[in-house]
């Protein structure tokens, strides 16, 4: 289930004696164990409720750059490693893994505050270690090839092109097509957060989003949406063979795109009917400037 | 007319092209990295790899993430009408069109646009920030702007520039274009 999985396995990876063994520090259970509770990471969404009438209240885990949060969620990216969602470092995160060659591991046994000068400040330990194999090249920044090569689904497809460039365009404060340490540890964080909801929201535990799943995803998220919209959308976003249900990447893709857009309408919608009257250009520029 | 489009809809492939220069690792299908790599937009920075998924998409016909050998020689074609419409506005061989080289390009796709929209789309398609768009922006910014129109005419049904949308069809027009 760790998007972390392909990046990271000794044999597949670039440069093994970077890369923990399989099975290692990064596996599912330091990605699932911040979310074991009930409440949604990072102290989102869910309790508030913002401005915003009728179609949704407070969206998932906005990102931090560029206005598709909500106002209520930006903070949490500002304080670095601190704002990570459960603290990884947390007892037992590698049962039992060998350290295998790696030569930054963190945890217990080789000190975590003796590495920690290396790592920028802001920047979330994790991400640090994770951003490390994933920059195959060592050119300290990663760009679309390497992040799609450390992010899989639960069946082990790769993460599809559309959410990678997204996800870089959103981190990507330069316009350079790719991400620095510290967009990347605000892509870790995010990533983690959606991670989060998508195992909540996966309540048969079948690892993708039926369109019952992300109907009820969406009430929670306090969109109003129909299931036929619901439903319609998942078809059109399901990846091929995937039957009527999506996989992370397109749900991260699929609820980052609606949380803008629907920014975008209530905008517009200033009377909160629900209804807008725009002429083309208006259209035009709502969704452009919107684009990712 | 307050909007209309003739911007180009370019014709299919035909004839071999360099495929094999480009599908590097020989798996038979070009993937977006494999194609970005081999096309330059002319100003020594990587291709947008938006345009690339972009125009990926528009050949992939199965939907396989890349395209094959005949969908490939389609998606040559496409890039270079592309680039000998791109020439002819950008006088001056710099890479880049400015906005007014802009303006003329797309009034002549058949667009009318005012100018403080094509500041927003300046600022939108200028990756380089540099007031310009160059060649791979450009392309990107044209596609866009045809599937917004596209889909703005379905709902414009009679036709006066102006459309009233509910929450769910405003998200239905946008969903897969941004």
């Amino acid at each position: 289930m760790s998007y972390y999985g392909q990046g990271y396995p000794g044999p597949g990876g670039n440069t093994p004696q970077q890369h923990p063994s399989p099975g290692a520090s990064y596996g599912g259970g330091s990605v699932r164990g911040p979310y074991g509770g009930p409440a949604p990471p990072g102290g989102t969404p869910y309790g508030g409720a913002p401005p915003g009438g009728q179609y949704t209240r407070g969206p998932a885990p906005g990102a931090p750059y560029g206005g598709y949060g909500p106002p209520g969620s930006s903070g949490q990216y500002g304080s670095g490693g601190g704002g990570a969602p459960g603290a990884p470092y947390g007892v037992g995160q590698a049962p039992g893994a060998p350290y295998g060659g790696y030569r930054q591991p963190y945890g217990g046994q080789y000190g975590q505050h003796a590495q920690g000068s290396n790592i920028p400040p802001g920047v979330n330990p994790e991400a640090y270690q994770w951003f490390q194999s994933v920059d195959t090249d060592h050119s300290g920044y990663i760009n679309l090839k390497e992040l799609k090569q450390a992010l899989v689904n639960s069946n082990n497809s790769t993460f599809n092109d559309e959410t990678c460039l997204m996800m870089i365009n959103m981190f990507d404060k330069s316009k350079t097509g790719r991400i620095d340490i510290f967009g990347f540890s605000a892509l870790w964080t995010f990533l983690q957060q959606w991670q989060g909801l998508f195992h909540q929201f996966d309540r048969d535990r079948s690892g993708s989003i039926n369109s019952n799943e992300m109907h009820q995803a969406f009430s929670q998220m306090g969109y109003n949406l129909s299931p036929q919209f619901t439903q319609n959308l998942v078809g059109q976003y399901c990846a091929r063979g995937m039957g009527n249900a999506l996989q992370l990447d397109r749900f991260i893709q699929v609820c980052t795109q609606l949380q803008s857009m629907t920014q975008a309408f209530r905008e517009k919608d200033t009377a909160m009917t629900g209804n807008i009257r725009m002429s083309y250009e208006d259209f035009l520029s709502s969704a452009i400037t919107r684009l990712m | 007319y307050l909007y209309k489009l003739e911007a180009p809809h370019f014709a299919e492939p035909q004839g071999f092209k360099p495929v094999f220069m480009v599908d590097k690792d020989r798996s038979g299908a070009i993937s977006d990295t494999e194609l970005q790599q081999a096309l330059s937009n002319g100003t020594w920075t990587p291709f947008n790899p938006v345009t690339v998924r972009s125009i990926i998409s528009m050949f992939d016909r199965d939907n396989k993430g890349g395209v094959n050998f005949n969908e490939f020689a389609g998606v040559w074609k496409y890039i270079t009408d592309w680039q000998s419409i791109f020439r002819t506005y950008d006088r001056d061989n710099s890479g880049f069109i400015d906005k007014n080289e802009l303006k003329q390009a797309l009034t002549g796709f058949g667009y009318r646009l005012s100018d403080q929209f094509y500041n927003t789309l300046i600022e939108k398609f200028d990756r380089q920030r540099k007031g310009q768009v160059a060649f791979d922006d450009f392309i990107q910014c044209c596609i866009v702007l045809q599937r917004l129109t596209d889909v703005f005419r379905r709902y414009d049904t009679d036709q006066d520039g102006w459309i009233q949308v509910s929450y769910e069809q405003y998200l239905s027009m946008v969903f897969n274009i941004v």
